[in-house]
């Protein structure tokens, strides 16, 4: 028989020193043998229905409930093992009573077992079996039993006999509501076993809170540890209170909820609050949530400083969200102004407990907008209360600027990302009035994030933006991307980053999309002023999606121009606009992207012809000229520059004679004076074709056919060629030129003679076996054959109407 | 062996992405080639293509940043030579016989041009031509009805079969063209 007298205690153990946890399970292994004894003893005398013998042997094995050494995990072990045997008991004494043998007074008689944990557990196992078997009985004996377990004291004994009780009666509370209840004087209703429970559960609760204070203070996070392990016997209670079917949200309102807030705020213990505040929000329907959130969340202020009020807050409103949302769901009901509740609420907390950390303020708040986008998605201006009260708390806290990557800065972050994300589309957010003044708290760097993410999503749904004010309140918004911060850091960016996040802006001009075009117009002109404050660094990403909207904007002029009068007018003002544009970018030193530019804007001209459109077209396509001659210096670009220019010209039909000369001219001179003697060559190829298919207004927008010119052309190139004195590149641009030259004589130029053909290709014949054989000479070679080879085809089998080769030599 | 072809994307200075209806059908894995005809313009499209295969060959276009890129490229797939150029050089420009100068030059089965915004296949001496135009259906000055297309073109020994895709309306519409080597 073990006892747990505490002087043997003191006496030094003759065994080695054991460490704790085996010491634990070496006691338990002691104990559960004495159960195992004891409980064969009883079952025995209860066959032999020797019944005062069996209880007997019961108040011995139950006596093992009394240690004070068990931790509570192998307090738990023994618990379950003793009450397991107990219910042999139960049963025996329930068969006897059901067969009618009444044990006179043995409510009594087990009263006057020796010491109080084994009298407390007999007495709850006999109270329900008459319990069981007799209705009438239950209200007087429920209320009994609860009082009387005040006997026990000690926290653990206490919690797990009190555990006892709640488990042996959780089938039997009475469930009626005390309208229909009958007999509810000796039954009982339903209020009744909330009493019981309530009291139950406060007794349990301030055991529970005791346990904080027992012992060594170095001992406190292993007491806390052993707490927390203990948790679930006391959030048992307000289970069976969610169990009672009657409790409806009236008496929830009333009588239950009153009672568990009341003993949770007064024990004023930071674990059992945190613990039972969201045991309630998890064990209560969403219904009776809904109905009582003012005295709910007033509680929450109420709790003690350590608690983590955001998490609890948090809980519920989560909960309610996905209440709020669920499908066939009933929705929450018009007359609770659930976001309003909250707002308040939450203030009131927030404001309750002065040293909340910024992070936490925010991390309500976040809750809230969700909550508000989940429930109210229509309600802009909810969300846009969440904002406007994190700026007055964050003026209040003196918050002038949230360093990045501080939990502050994280939590808003995801504020601001929150309405973004949610609403998908960015015209809503601008709805929000205080969206702007929230991001103003966050440095740089959170507001170049934020910047990129709000840019991203606009160009993931396509968000059109229709005017200019809007325009204008987005690149306020994305400043940091738009031109430098003063609190930009002075190191420079990573340029990759920098041009994607360009790009990022780039993309976004061409989501600039008015439903009219006076108001695309102003749009335009809003975002050149954004972006001509960014310096030269973004303009070459920023400025030519701007310069080609404008061009899109003329041509939309052009295709109403029936119902607009001024719309001539308009055109010259958006090709003025362009070409300022673009003189910004030529600062820069952008100067070959302006040529092409230019180029664009002078064929657009052309196809336009709005009003005085041939004066732009000029000045546009002399304009590409002045850069080339000026800007152009590397001889490959400059081949590539005055090809571009040339057949840019060769397309625009909107030129009379006066101004086409000039440019043709131009073109050519400009060929002919390239410094490689190819470049040379081929550019003169190039030109002769202005002289060819080139459109004037004086040809009535008909091939110009000025075959002379052509073939003074390919003769220079000829000249050119020959100067060349590498024999292989000599031989290649006389293939060339061949092919030029076949081209306009199946043109129908009739200053191409069959001659000059042959000429040429004897020529090129006589070449080509000098030529070292190499890589190089089998490419001259294969295009020699291939022109050959065209040539066999169109003499084999004419054209229609082509032209005869008659006289060819091959 | 799957060949995908496109080009004139002008991205971002004419336009902010491919139709979504595009991206949704260019997957990575199934293409072997991909051969752009330029004006992307930046690297991010570039990156973009190497993501669907890793074999990606580009020219240089009127606007591309990068000035790197070849003014021709050659390459070869299964039977067929193929020539890739922008197609800006060629004047006049989108002329069938001016980029016949090309393929005589550059000696090739199929010449891939764009520039013009405009999809175009056909035979010319025999040869085939092919313009993808432009996968975005960007701003062309001279051209005022722009389908958004790309080409993807399937080669099994002596035969290449042209899918053409093209987004009409809200519609994904493809068109098939065969051309024998002969």
């Amino acid at each position: 028989m073990i006892t747990n007298n505490l002087s043997l205690i003191s006496v030094k153990p003759q065994t080695p020193q054991l460490s704790p946890q085996e010491e634990q399970d070496k006691l338990l292994d002691e104990a559960l043998g004495v159960v195992k004894v004891q409980a064969f003893q009883m079952k025995r005398c209860l066959d032999k229905s020797k019944l005062m013998e069996a209880l007997k042997h019961a108040s011995n094995m139950l006596g093992e409930l009394r240690t004070s050494l068990l931790s509570p995990k192998s307090y738990y072990e023994l618990y379950m093992a003793v009450t397991d045997e107990l219910r042999h008991l139960e049963l025996y004494l329930l068969d006897e009573f059901q067969k009618g043998h009444k044990v006179a007074d043995l409510y009594e008689l087990v009263q006057y077992a020796g010491n109080i944990i084994p009298r407390l557990y007999l007495l709850t196992t006999v109270g329900l079996v008459y319990m069981r078997t007799n209705e009438h009985s239950k209200r007087d004996i429920l209320k009994d039993i609860v009082e009387m377990c005040r006997g026990v004291q000690h926290p653990l004994r206490g919690l797990f006999l009190r555990n006892y009780l709640l488990q042996c009666t959780r089938n039997i509370l009475p469930d009626a509501d005390e309208e229909n209840a009958e007999h509810a004087e000796t039954v009982g209703t339903v209020k009744d076993s909330v009493d019981f429970i309530l009291i139950n559960f406060a007794e349990m609760n301030k055991l529970w809170v005791r346990m904080q204070h027992q012992g060594h203070s170095k001992e406190k996070e292993r007491r806390e540890q052993e707490r927390q392990e203990l948790r679930l016997l006391v959030g048992t209670n307000l289970v069976r209170l969610s169990q009672l079917e009657s409790i409806d949200v009236e008496k929830y309102k009333k009588i239950v909820l009153p009672g568990i807030l009341e003993q949770v705020v007064s024990c004023r213990d930071a674990i059992a609050q945190e613990y039972l505040m969201e045991c309630i929000i998890q064990v209560f329907p969403d219904e009776f949530h809904l109905q009582t959130l003012n005295s709910f969340l007033k509680a929450c202020a109420e709790l003690h400083q350590n608690v983590n009020v955001k998490n609890i807050i948090i809980a519920l409103i989560d909960r309610l969200a996905v209440f709020a949302t669920k499908e066939d769901g009933t929705g929450i009901p018009q007359d609770i102004k659930l976001f309003d509740i909250f707002s308040e609420q939450v203030a009131q907390i927030i404001q309750s407990r002065q040293d909340m950390p910024a992070e936490d303020t925010v991390s309500l708040q976040v809750s809230l907008i969700n909550l508000a986008l989940k429930c109210y998605p229509e309600r802009f201006d909810y969300v846009d209360k969440v904002l406007q009260t994190s700026v007055d708390i964050f003026q209040n806290l003196g918050i002038k600027r949230v360093e990045y990557n501080t939990p502050v800065a994280k939590e808003l972050l995801r504020l601001l990302k929150i309405p973004v994300q949610i609403y998908n589309n960015l015209l809503t957010v601008l709805k929000l009035e205080h969206f702007g003044s929230m991001l103003d708290f966050c440095d740089y760097h959170s507001r170049k994030t934020m910047s990129i993410f709000v840019l991203n999503n606009a160009l993931e749904n396509d968000t059109l933006i229709p005017t200019s004010e809007e325009v204008d309140q987005i690149l306020t918004l994305v400043a940091p991307l738009i031109q430098d911060q003063p609190d930009q850091p002075t190191e420079k960016d990573d340029p990759e980053d920098f041009a994607e996040e360009q790009g990022l802006v780039g993309r976004f001009v061409t989501l600039m999309s008015a439903d009219t075009p006076d108001q695309q117009y102003l749009i335009l002109n809003t975002a050149r002023k954004h972006f001509g404050n960014g310096g030269n660094q973004r303009i070459k990403y920023t400025l030519p999606p701007l310069v080609f909207q404008a061009y899109k904007l003329a041509f939309q002029y052009k295709s109403l121009s029936e119902e607009d009068e001024k719309w001539d007018r308009k055109c010259q003002k958006i090709f003025q606009f362009c070409h300022q544009t673009i003189s910004a970018l030529i600062k820069a030193e952008m100067a070959e992207l302006s040529l092409r530019l230019f180029l664009q804007g002078g064929l657009a001209a052309g196809q336009i012809q709005f009003e005085n459109h041939e004066t732009v077209a000029y000045e546009f396509v002399s304009q590409a000229f002045s850069l080339y001659e000026e800007e152009v210096s590397d001889s490959k670009a400059q081949l590539a520059a005055i090809t571009l220019i040339t057949a840019t010209v060769e397309q625009m039909t909107c030129f009379g004679e006066e101004n086409h000369e000039p440019l043709r001219t131009q073109c050519a001179l400009a060929a002919s004076k390239l410094l490689k003697k190819p470049d040379q060559c081929r550019g003169v190829a190039i030109c002769s074709h202005l002289f060819w298919s080139g459109k004037t207004r004086a040809t009535s927008e008909e091939e110009m056919h000025d075959g002379k010119r052509v073939a003074e052309c390919l003769k220079k190139g000829l000249r050119i060629a020959n100067q060349c004195m590498n024999s292989s590149v000599q031989v290649q641009l006389f293939v060339e030129l061949l092919n030029h030259y076949i081209y306009f004589y199946e043109k129908g130029n009739d200053q191409i003679t069959v001659q000059v053909l042959n000429q040429l290709i004897s020529k090129i014949k006589q070449e080509l076996p000098g030529l070292e054989a190499n890589e190089e000479t089998d490419q001259i070679n294969k295009h020699f054959l291939n022109t050959i080879e065209h040539l066999k085809n169109r003499m084999d089998a004419p054209e229609g109407d082509g032209v005869s080769y008659g006289g060819l030599v091959l | 062996m799957l060949v995908l072809v496109l080009g004139d994307l002008h991205i971002p200075h004419r336009c902010q992405g491919l139709p979504a209806k595009f991206k949704k059908l260019l997957v990575p894995g199934r293409i072997h080639h991909i051969l752009c005809t330029g004006n992307l313009c930046t690297k991010e499209s570039y990156d973009y293509l190497k993501t669907l295969a890793s074999d990606v060959h580009v020219v240089r276009g009127d606007f591309d940043e990068n000035i790197n890129y070849p003014e021709q490229k050659v390459v070869t797939v299964g039977q067929f030579r193929i020539g890739l150029c922008h197609g800006h050089q060629v004047v006049p420009w989108g002329d069938p016989d001016s980029l016949a100068l090309i393929q005589h030059q550059l000696d090739v089965d199929i010449l891939i041009s764009g520039h013009t915004h405009k999809f175009e296949a056909y035979e010319h001496d025999n040869k085939f031509y092919i313009n993808p135009g432009s996968a975005t259906g960007a701003y062309n000055p001279l051209e005022s009805n722009i389908i958004p297309s790309f080409v993807l073109m399937d080669i099994q020994s002596s035969t290449v079969v042209t899918y053409v895709y093209q987004l009409i309306g809200e519609d994904v519409k493809v068109e098939r063209i065969e051309y024998k080597k002969s």
